[in-house]
């Protein structure tokens, strides 16, 4: 029974994606009912299926069609792929709480947010380098609809600039996987990890091709930088409600992806024996993390500066991905899921605080504490744990990729870790000076004279911000500071498959 | 700019369509039903079959096409064909299989006839409705409120009316 679960958790989201379309000949407004009940159910399979791996220690297998490996495609939940498929599920299910008032309506939108989770559970959960490309791809597809469903003329063009650089993106990862089909004959991820070395060698400049268009090719997905161009005008163009499930979970199952092909398929040793490939991975981390916070630093519209945030804090975790300790390695997949969390918390506050006030800009945020205190307090914790105070979810994650970069030797890498810290309270203290030290505009005699006083934005509006919204909300940035006592759960789930993957 | 606009009615188009859409439809119906074991496939088949309706909406103008051929039907087509591939798949998983797992399919040469379940039902009528349902949204064109000036970019107005030299940048 548990091994049909990994199939039935792709399977249910895309079935169910039809109904809102069909029951929507009928009636309108079905569609949140329907992703409810579907992302519940999804979410209770993939705690079930988290349960008995983590229970077990074996990974939960499924092949298609019945065809053994290395002919059919598997369907692998192992230790790495079950806490994305919670998180996916989980985070999937709390945005609903906002979307409900916080709209966007209709039911297309959710039958995309229903293909979406399944594209994201379908990369989390395959063992087939190909079938990932297909997964990539209905990601990819149902999130430049989501983007597009703003309401504005520039939603449609931050959907289209990411749909170009995104199929790029795609395209890159589906040559390299060509090349390393050439190189060996299979497309199996297990079977790629014993292939490579006996068939093709690790020096071969198929498999170094292959290698260097697949970390291209999800940089570009991750958005790191120079490639995140896309990535900041899809985050503050995408309705308030689609960007949290985007900014939490697509960037975040790419980067899960692309450390699933570097340590299951060109596993470490690759990166041991080729002189260079893990100083570029980690110099590459490193650069998008100066830059991203340097840029964050720069908005004044807060979607747009935690949209550069993450281009910083995907750095991080791609740089502590070319550290090859565990240490490190545990921190990456740590802070990749703190990541989510906090940044969807915050994605959901920005959201909420626009619904609530209208204010968008980092200059309309003054005086915010004292109009919605819950929204402002939330959106506080969640920054501050971004920035790594302790307890936190960031905290741990930071405080891990740091000791690693101890571990490892590289003293340039343990600095730029470090200054990420300072770089995002850069940012954040920004937002936290605003909210709590600048007093609000007062009608007619604003202080600073340049501030929406003319316009009704400021206003609460009656009516906008539901309970849900404010609850999914807090309950983000509750789970962000309770993870932080984690740090010894994580190291007992995910320390063993990270042992496996660096010592064989 | 709405899709009755550049239609042109002519006598050469139409009759030509008349003449040639059975043998289209015919033709991709032929390469739908090969999908299994000879070249040919739904995918191939699925696209062809939508280019019919695209002809005939070219000849006949789109609206008209539009409104005898239903949104339902478009819609129908689409999800229809989903829950079909699902159903296949997940029926081999009811008979205690896996997904997608043909030979457990209580029919004559489950294989085969499974495979083109797959391919007629669920993937020929993905395709063919997303092809008819894209032309008819590309159609009609963007509303007017696409256009309109986002609520952001009036903010953005009235943010910098009263400052003259702005020191952050934006974009």
């Amino acid at each position: 029974m548990i091994e049909n679960v990994p199939a039935l958790l792709i399977v249910l989201p895309i079935l169910v994606a039809t109904l809102p379309l069909l029951v929507g000949l009928r009636y309108e407004r079905v569609g949140w009912t329907v992703a409810a009940l579907t992302t519940t159910a999804a979410f209770a399979m993939a705690l079930w299926l988290a349960l008995v791996i983590f229970t077990t220690g074996e990974a939960v297998i499924h092949q298609l069609g019945g065809f053994p490996r290395p002919i059919g495609i598997e369907l692998v939940a192992d230790r790495l792929s079950a806490p994305f498929v919670v998180l996916a599920t989980g985070i999937s299910m709390g945005v609903l709480a906002y979307t409900r008032r916080g709209g966007p309506r209709g039911n297309s939108f959710y039958s995309a947010y229903l293909l979406l989770l399944g594209g994201l559970l379908g990369l989390s959960l395959t063992g087939d380098v190909f079938n990932m490309f297909v997964f990539l791809e209905i990601t990819g597809l149902t999130t430049y609809a989501l983007i597009a469903k703003g309401k504005s003329g520039e939603s449609a063009i931050a959907a289209l600039k990411y749909l170009i650089i995104g199929t790029v993106g795609a395209s890159m990862y589906l040559i390299g996987v060509g090349f390393l089909f050439v190189a060996t004959g299979t497309l199996n991820m297990i079977d790629l990890a014993t292939a490579i070395p006996q068939q093709a060698g690790y020096g071969n400049p198929l498999i170094l091709t292959a290698f260097a268009f697949v970390f291209v090719g999800f940089a570009i997905k991750i958005a790191l930088f120079p490639l995140h161009t896309w990535q900041p005008d899809a985050y503050q163009r995408a309705p308030d409600g689609a960007t949290p499930l985007i900014a939490a979970l697509v960037s975040t199952v790419s980067a899960y992806a692309l450390f699933r092909l570097v340590y299951t398929v060109f596993t470490v040793e690759f990166l041991v024996s080729i002189p260079h490939a893990s100083e570029i991975v980690v110099t590459v981390g490193s650069i998008s993390v100066l830059a991203g916070s340097a840029l964050a630093v720069m908005q004044r519209r807060v979607k747009r500066m935690l949209a550069y945030s993450s281009v910083s804090q995907f750095g991080l975790v791609v740089l502590a991905y070319g550290l090859m300790n565990d240490t490190a390695l545990l921190g990456a997949l740590v802070h990749l899921i703190g990541h989510a969390i906090m940044k969807g918390g915050l994605f959901l506050a920005v959201g909420t605080i626009a619904a609530g006030t209208g204010a968008r800009t980092v200059k309309e945020y003054a005086g915010l504490a004292k109009r919605m205190p819950f929204m402002a307090g939330s959106l506080a914790v969640l920054g501050l744990a971004l920035v790594g105070v302790p307890p936190s979810i960031g905290f741990l994650g930071k405080w891990f990729i740091a000791v690693g970069a101890i571990e490892a030797g590289i003293w340039p890498v343990a600095v730029v870790v470090l200054l990420s810290t300072m770089l995002t309270l850069g940012y954040i203290a920004r937002l936290l000076e605003r909210m709590y030290f600048t007093p609000a505009p007062t009608r007619g005699g604003a202080p600073e004279g340049s501030l929406a006083t003319d316009g009704s934005g400021n206003d609460p509006t009656p009516g906008a911000v539901s309970a849900g919204m404010l609850g999914v909300t807090v309950l983000a940035a509750l789970l962000a500071v309770a993870l932080g006592f984690s740090g010894g759960a994580f190291d007992s789930l995910l320390g063993p498959f990270i042992e496996v993957i660096l010592n064989g | 700019m709405s899709a009755g606009d550049s239609y042109t009615e002519s006598q050469v188009i139409m009759s030509t369509v008349k003449i040639v859409t059975p043998f289209v439809l015919t033709y991709g119906l032929f390469i739908t039903f090969h999908g299994a074991d000879a070249p040919g496939g739904g995918f191939q088949g699925g696209a062809v079959i939508g280019v019919v309706v695209l002809m005939l909406a070219f000849a006949f103008g789109i609206e008209p096409t539009r409104e005898w051929l239903d949104n339902r039907v478009v819609t129908g087509l689409i999800a229809g064909g989903v829950l079909a591939f699902g159903a296949i798949g997940l029926a081999s998983m009811l008979l205690g299989g896996a997904f997608l797992q043909y030979e457990l399919l209580p029919i004559h040469h489950p294989s085969r006839y499974g495979i083109e379940g797959i391919e007629i039902l669920g993937i020929a009528a993905i395709v063919s409705g997303t092809v008819i349902g894209l032309f008819f949204a590309t159609a009609a064109g963007f509303t007017a409120d696409a256009f309109a000036p986002s609520d952001e970019r009036i903010e953005t107005q009235r943010d910098d009316r009263p400052r003259t030299g702005r020191t952050e940048g934006e974009e």
